[in-house]
C-alpha cells in the first residue's frame, strides 16, 4: 500500500513529461512545405548559369510555418549528377538565398553556408528562397541532372 | 517497487528526449538541369573558282562549320549531281575531294563518297562540344575551264544527322 501511494506522484511526473511534448508539436510546430524547386533549365556545355534569388520561375521555394524563431541550415549539394554520374558542378555563395513575405517582400537576404535565424511574422509564414550557380563544362554529355538540397530547421536551444 | 520506479523513470527519461526530436524537422529542394544537345551548322564559306581564264586549270575550297557534342552521320541527298556547275556553255562537273576536318583548311576525315547518295561518314560521340568543319576542295582541268563564257554556279547540299 505504501509503495503504491508513493508511485502516484512518479505517474503524475511522468504523464506531465508526455504532456509538454504534445503541447509543443500542436501550439509551436513548424512546417516546411517545397513550393518550387531550383531549376537552372536548359544549360550548354561549357557555360555557367546563375540563378539569382530574384529569378521567380528558376529559383527554389520553400515555405516555413511556425510561431517561435528557428534555425535554418542548409545541406548543399556541390554538383548536380545523371543517373550515370556525369555532374554539373554547383556552387553557392553568400546572397544566394533570401527571405521573403508570402506577399514576395524580401525580409533579409541570407547566406546559404551559414545557419539562419528565420523569425516568423504576423501571418507565421515566411518563403525562403534559394538560388546559386552551374558551371557546366565543355566536356558536359547531354542530359538531365539533379540534386537535393536538404532543408534542416531547429528551434535554436535544442 | 524499487524495479517498478526504475522503469518508470526510464520510461520518463524516454519521453524527453522525443520531445527535443520534435523541435527539428527537414524537408529537401529539388535541383536541376538540362544539357542541350548542341547540332547546327554555322556560315558557309562559298567554294569560288573565281574568275577562270579559259583553258586552265583553278583549284577553289568551301566549308560549311558543324558544332555538336553527339556523333553525326553525313550524307549527300544530291548524290552524283553534288557540286555540279551549270552555266551558258552547259553543265561541269568539278572533281572533288570531301570531308571533315578540326580546322576549315585541312581534311582529317574524307567521307567515303564526293558525290554518292546514301552515308559518306560517320563520326561517334566526341568528348565534349567540337567544331568541326565540312570541306569540299574542288578542281577544274583546263579542258573544263575551256568553254562558253558565263557565271556557271552550282549548289553543294550536305546533311548532318545526329547519331
Amino acid at each position: 500500500m505504501t509503495s503504491r501511494t508513493g508511485l502516484a506522484p512518479l505517474f503524475a511526473l511522468l504523464l506531465a513529461s508526455w504532456a509538454m511534448p504534445a503541447g509543443a508539436q500542436t501550439t509551436k510546430s513548424v512546417s516546411i512545405i517545397p513550393v518550387q524547386s531550383l531549376s537552372f533549365g536548359l544549360l550548354l556545355p561549357g557555360h555557367r548559369e546563375s540563378v539569382r534569388t530574384s529569378d521567380v520561375s528558376r529559383r527554389a521555394v520553400v515555405a516555413l510555418a511556425g510561431d517561435d524563431p528557428v534555425d535554418v541550415t542548409l545541406v548543399l549539394p556541390t554538383a548536380m549528377e545523371t543517373p550515370t554520374g556525369e555532374r554539373i558542378r554547383l556552387s553557392f555563395s553568400a546572397g544566394d538565398a533570401a527571405l521573403l513575405t508570402t506577399s514576395g517582400s524580401t525580409i533579409s537576404t541570407l547566406d546559404p553556408l551559414q545557419v539562419n535565424r528565420v523569425q516568423f511574422g504576423n501571418d507565421r509564414t515566411v518563403l525562403f528562397v534559394l538560388g546559386g550557380t552551374a558551371v557546366t563544362a565543355a566536356t558536359t554529355r547531354p542530359g538531365h541532372y539533379t540534386a537535393r538540397v536538404a532543408l534542416l530547421v531547429n528551434r535554436p536551444g535544442t | 517497487m524499487n524495479r517498478s520506479l526504475r522503469l518508470i523513470a526510464a520510461l520518463g527519461m524516454l519521453a524527453l528526449p522525443a520531445a527535443a526530436q520534435a523541435q527539428s524537422i527537414t524537408g529537401s529542394i529539388a535541383a536541376s538541369a538540362d544539357i542541350a544537345t548542341v547540332f547546327s551548322f554555322g556560315v558557309p564559306s562559298a567554294l569560288n573558282f573565281g574568275s577562270i581564264t579559259p583553258n586552265t586549270a583553278a583549284n577553289a575550297s568551301g566549308y560549311i562549320p558543324l558544332s555538336r557534342n553527339v556523333g553525326v552521320i553525313y550524307s549527300l541527298p544530291d548524290g552524283a549531281s553534288t557540286g555540279q556547275l551549270t552555266g551558258p556553255g552547259g553543265t561541269i562537273t568539278p572533281s572533288y575531294t570531301c570531308g571533315v576536318g578540326s580546322t576549315n583548311a585541312a581534311i582529317t576525315s574524307a567521307f567515303s563518297s564526293c558525290a554518292a547518295t546514301g552515308n559518306v561518314l560517320t563520326l561517334g560521340t566526341p568528348t565534349g562540344l567540337v567544331n568541326e568543319f565540312v570541306i569540299f576542295n574542288g578542281s577544274l582541268t583546263a579542258a573544263q575551264t575551256n568553254t562558253a563564257p558565263g557565271t556557271y554556279s552550282g549548289t553543294i547540299r550536305v546533311t548532318a544527322t545526329p547519331n
